[in-house]
């Protein structure tokens, strides 16, 4: 009875519900707008809503995750542009059904099929997480260590062109952690005696300089790209329509939610899966797949929308972002006081049910905004590549300065975006390294932990990971993932398997 | 989803299997970097122990190393005729249009502690929308003043950002 108090806290006050509602409405248009993504909004407007009440800035950030997520899915179908990564997926099939003329049902499918997969996820994430929290109590330094450890390299594995280069991101931005006072000894690392180094580098500027500043650099090189448009007829999907797919959708919201929840990987992922996943087990669809195949938007419209609610699990129950939002959603997390982490739950249920009862509530927006105002949508987000990318650069800056109050962290901001658009031409993802940063000083005092409890010795050290079931287990999954990147032991592996 | 052949296998999503200008080269200058900054980590506490504050740099660096020689080694096998051009490379990675709009962005950082941030935020918006717009000074001008101030209000009264004054006016 007093965790639904607790879910219905946003839907009983206007105030929360507004913010949701503005959040969401917003969120459709930041992720619409190419060159605008929602990590890039959320990390911006973190450092805003620090002096907020905790709950203002969870409902403000949860409706922008919701709505931006669904809203890149639109310009991939109306302009052939995915507004963010989890809609490249969605630009296949969704840009052939606009210029069939089909722009508006195929985006009010998408709407009905995302809001379908939001709330998979938000239920997995109620029934789930106090399981996962409950479980996640016998974790030790050890799983903690280790989990840190499959975060960075799963993102790396995932994204990216190859895992070297995702391996090698993921190591650079746990560096970045390392930089300034080490906590456990006050030692300085990577200081060379600068006052404005001994704190370390506050993540949120690394995450503006990676996705703002960088975004707006890589945007630079598609400034002339015309925007083609689109006729726009019927909104509301056909309740056959629906039907048909309902249980496609409900398998790509049951992958999207399992891939959400995996540390360090997110919609994106989800959504080209999902997609992948459909398009061979679809057996006769009525138009083939990359020319206008319906199943081709359900299902990475409806994974992605699906990975939030699975993206909070490991978030709220581990401590361990499931995604770039999620991370930075830790960092308000940490601000206000809260640890995420196992004891979360226990300590303040009121915040983990506020959060599915507003994710709920921000997928009830997203259902009624994705339904409507779409003619006025296709004007907006037609805004020039010229006024938006010197306009994500002034709020980059507001956001880098306003954590501290401390202009430098512009520079910085600036400077992680130069590194972030070189890194980017050379074909590495900059998603590791945001990881990389945030688990690394994770990683390093765990590790150190579990170090000392084996008193500086090697083989005790693997001797306790393996000797224990969880971070056996834990050992294990990280050694396939490695293992299954290296061509000869696959090679060798799928031979076996045969 | 693609894979490519050859250590490391990958999962790519947009592998590309041509070689980009520079990148032999960029991957070469990684090598060096990740040996500095191994050597950086090294300075903190040396080999004095397992669980010292350099440790983590050590590994992570000694991971970046690894990589970095892999991707170099990756970049061998993509084109090994292809030569080194400098202006191929100042094309791809430095186009003009970059240089000018990065150097307007570092002068508008500069000049924030000294002018303020409402006008240098408002003069880098005029200078930037101008050049990458071209849509003529009248209407760069109106978006450039509309949108500083929508900043400002938004900012500074409904987030109550203290934005810097700037040193030059006190």
């Amino acid at each position: 009875m007093e965790n639904l108090i607790y879910f219905t806290t946003a839907w009983l006050d206007p105030y929360l519900m507004l913010l949701t509602a503005i959040g969401t409405f917003a969120g459709i248009y930041v992720g619409a707008i190419p060159g605008l993504s929602v990590t890039m909004t959320v990390s911006i407007l973190i450092s805003f809503t620090f002096k907020w009440d905790v709950n203002d800035a969870l409902a403000l950030i949860a409706g922008i995750y919701v709505g931006g997520v669904y809203g890149g899915g639109r310009t991939a179908i109306l302009l052939n542009i995915p507004g963010a990564p989890s809609a490249i997926a969605t630009a296949f099939d969704g840009y052939p059904l606009a210029k069939k003329g089909l722009a508006g049902e195929a985006i009010g499918l998408t709407t009905v099929m995302s809001f379908i997969g939001g709330m998979v996820g938000v239920l997995t994430l109620a029934i789930a997480a106090p399981i996962i929290s409950d479980f996640a109590i016998k974790f030790t330094s050890r799983e903690y260590m280790l989990l840190g450890i499959i975060g960075v390299l799963l993102i790396g594995t995932l994204s990216g062109e190859s895992f070297a280069k995702g391996a090698m991101a993921g190591a650079l931005g746990v560096m970045i952690g390392m930089i300034g006072l080490d906590p456990m000894t006050a030692k300085a690392r990577f200081t060379y005696g600068s006052i404005n180094l001994m704190g370390g580098v506050p993540y949120i500027v690394a995450m503006i300089g990676f996705f703002g500043v960088t975004e707006a650099l890589v945007q630079l090189d598609n400034l002339k790209l015309p925007y083609v448009k689109q006729k726009i007829s019927k909104i509301i999907p056909n309740w056959s329509d629906v039907k048909k797919y309902f249980k496609l959708a409900l398998k790509s919201a049951g992958l999207g939610t399992l891939i959400g929840a995996l540390p360090g990987t997110g919609g994106d992922i989800a959504a080209l899966i999902a997609y992948d996943q459909a398009k061979r087990t679809t057996k006769n669809p009525e138009v083939p797949f990359g020319s206008g195949a319906k199943e081709g938007i359900i299902a990475p419209e409806t994974a992605n929308n699906a990975a939030i609610g699975g993206a909070f699990i490991p978030m709220l129950t581990l401590g361990i972002p499931g995604d770039a939002v999620t991370a930075i959603i830790i960092g308000a997390l940490y601000i206000h006081g809260l640890k995420p982490g196992p004891l979360l739950l226990i300590e303040t249920p009121h915040l983990f049910w506020f959060i599915v009862g507003n994710l709920t509530l921000a997928n009830i927006f997203l259902l009624i905004f994705g339904l409507t105002g779409v003619r006025i949508f296709t004007k907006i987000v037609e805004c020039p590549k010229g006024i938006l990318i010197p306009l994500i650069i002034v709020l980059s800056s507001i956001g880098a300065y306003a954590i501290q109050n401390n202009p430098i962290h512009i520079a910085w901001a600036l400077g992680f975006g130069v590194f972030g658009y070189i890194l980017k031409k050379y074909g590495f993802a900059v998603g590791p390294i945001i990881l990389g940063v945030i688990l690394g000083p994770m990683i390093d005092s765990n590790y150190r932990r579990v170090m000392m409890g084996a008193d500086q010795n090697i083989s005790q050290f693997f001797v306790d990971l393996v000797t224990n079931p969880i971070s056996f287990v834990l050992v294990c999954f990280l050694l396939i993932m490695i293992g299954s990147q290296i061509n000869f032991i696959r090679n060798k592996t799928l031979k076996f398997l045969r | 989803m693609a894979s490519s052949k050859g250590w490391p296998y990958t999962i790519s999503m947009n592998k590309s299997k041509k070689l980009r200008p520079g990148e032999k080269v960029f991957s070469f200058i990684l090598i060096i970097f990740s040996a500095i900054l191994f050597f950086e980590s090294y300075k903190i506490s040396g080999f004095s122990g397992l669980t010292t504050s350099g440790a983590m740099p050590m590994f992570a660096s000694t991971l970046m190393l690894i990589a970095s020689i892999f991707i170099f080694l990756e970049t061998l096998k993509k084109d090994p005729k292809n030569k080194f051009n400098l202006l191929k490379v100042t094309q791809y990675l430095l186009p003009k249009q970059l240089i000018f709009f990065v150097s307007v962005v570092l002068i508008y950082v500069l000049a924030i502690p000294y002018f303020g941030f409402t006008l240098s935020s408002g003069t880098f918006l005029i200078i930037s929308i101008l050049s990458l717009w071209e849509k003529g000074i009248v209407w760069s001008l109106g978006v450039s003043i509309f949108s500083i101030t929508i900043i400002y209000f938004l900012f500074r009264i409904i987030f109550q950002v203290i934005l810097p004054l700037g040193s030059f006016w006190s």
